[in-house]
């Protein structure tokens, strides 16, 4: 049996379920990107966000895919299409609430591995940070730095976060 | 940098977000979200608590292994080393900027070096401190010394006092008049080097700091005349064996320090 008349109750509420899954993801990709000035207040909805994301776009998610399934009985085609590019949406937003794209783009060091003065490929006018604790002295390339932009160390006994 | 223990808990921190050109990181323990730029904690179960800075240096390689014996040095990983850029200082130097603070003198992308101190904050115009070096200064009361090592290219903050007594600097080689040539030659328009009195002089000198050779780089302190070498410690004359404390100070641009040190002041002579 289909429903031929329109079901303004259910589609609002498959929008609903289906912007707020979508939302977990977007809105604090959006605030925290490069290049866009984040005030403490923007920045706090961000995180908050981003916190409950993974849980939060799930469920969400879920809601959506339930409304959208009570919505595809139609014969209209475009309402079909609709649906399923919400729900392709959706199921990314779920998934990407669930990775660390950052980490993407600049990977992290697994296994910090270290070299000697003399086996070092640096040349002399390269920029380092230098730590040293005790007799444990390191240096950290600034090109190297620049593009993981953290590392956990320990230097002499004590752990260290390395940042640029 | 910063130590990663937190009330005796040793934490794992990852990259969490780019912010305003500095990032945001989050622990593995807590999930909760520090600022890499203040080591603070601004979200999640440990916000309020501050990282610990760890005293370190930005100078450049030659630097460091004069001065340092058996260091280690992070090596490249082989999977990401293509994407390092040896070239990444202008690289960056040509992005888009997220906020600008018009109305003084310096450009978003000019390179200063910042330093807190005593809750003040002061930036120092790197183009001015190559020409000036050493610069003596005052911040919060307490006289610093900032100085270009014999590379042209590390920089190092002191506090400038010896034995609890204010200390004034000079580069060796020079003098009295050749402070005041510098002043002369850094307010003249077309800026140039100063005056010949770098005895130890290379023959194209653009800056005083760079015309003394690496090996008989000097400071000389105005009291004893005693030679002070770039980690800070007397190396001969009356003072010798003697250090002075160590200030922490990062090369920054201007708009990112400005950002994040909104009472800063700018060094200028």
């Amino acid at each position: 049996m289909y429903y031929s008349r329109p079901r303004p109750g259910l589609w609002f509420l498959f929008w609903l379920s289906a912007l707020t899954a979508i939302g977990f993801f977007l809105i604090p990709a959006f605030v925290i990107r490069p290049f866009h000035l984040q005030t403490s207040r923007s920045l706090g909805l961000a995180m908050a966000l981003r916190e409950r994301a993974p849980l939060g776009s799930l469920v969400a998610g879920v809601v959506s895919v339930w409304f959208g399934w009570l919505l595809w009985r139609s014969d209209n085609l475009r309402r079909k299409i609709v649906l399923s590019v919400m729900l392709a949406l959706v199921a990314f937003s779920v998934v990407m609430s669930r990775l660390n794209y950052f980490e993407w783009m600049f990977h992290p060091v697994d296994s910090a591995q270290f070299e000697s003065e003399a086996a070092s490929k640096l040349e002399n006018p390269e920029m380092i940070l230098a730590i040293r604790y005790a007799d444990d002295a390191r240096a950290y390339p600034i090109r190297e730095m620049a593009y993981h932009h953290i590392l956990n160390d320990t230097v002499g006994g004590v752990p260290v976060a390395v940042t640029y | 940098m910063w130590t990663r223990t937190v009330n005796g808990k040793v934490l794992h921190f990852y990259l969490a977000g780019i912010n305003n050109q500095n990032f945001l990181m989050r622990d593995k323990e807590t999930g909760t979200w520090w600022q890499q730029i203040t080591g603070k904690a601004i979200y999640g179960p440990l916000k309020g608590s501050s990282l610990e800075l760890v005293p370190s240096d930005e100078l450049t390689f030659g630097e460091w292994k004069a001065e340092v014996t058996g260091g280690k040095v992070l090596a490249p990983v082989p999977k990401y080393a293509k994407k390092y850029d040896s070239n990444w200082e202008p690289e960056v130097a040509k992005l888009p900027v997220v906020i600008s603070f018009p109305g003084t003198e310096l450009k978003s992308r000019d390179v200063v070096v910042g330093l807190e101190l005593g809750g003040a904050s002061r930036a120092y115009p790197w183009d001015t401190l190559a020409k000036q070096s050493p610069v003596m200064d005052r911040v919060h009361g307490t006289p610093l010394l900032v100085v270009v090592g014999p590379d042209g290219k590390s920089f190092r903050v002191f506090i400038s006092r010896i034995d609890g007594k204010d200390a004034e600097f000079f580069l060796k080689g020079e003098t009295e008049a050749d402070e005041s040539a510098k002043k002369t030659a850094a307010a003249s328009p077309t800026a140039g080097s100063p005056s010949g009195g770098a005895t130890s002089g290379a023959p194209q000198a653009t800056s005083a700091n760079s015309a003394a050779p690496a090996k008989t780089w000097a400071l000389l302190d105005a009291s004893t005349a005693s030679e002070w070498n770039f980690q800070g410690c007397a190396v001969s004359g009356s003072a010798t064996g003697k250090c002075l404390e160590k200030v922490p100070a990062l090369k920054d641009y201007w708009f990112d320090w400005r950002n994040y040190h909104p009472d800063t002041t700018i060094y200028k002579r």
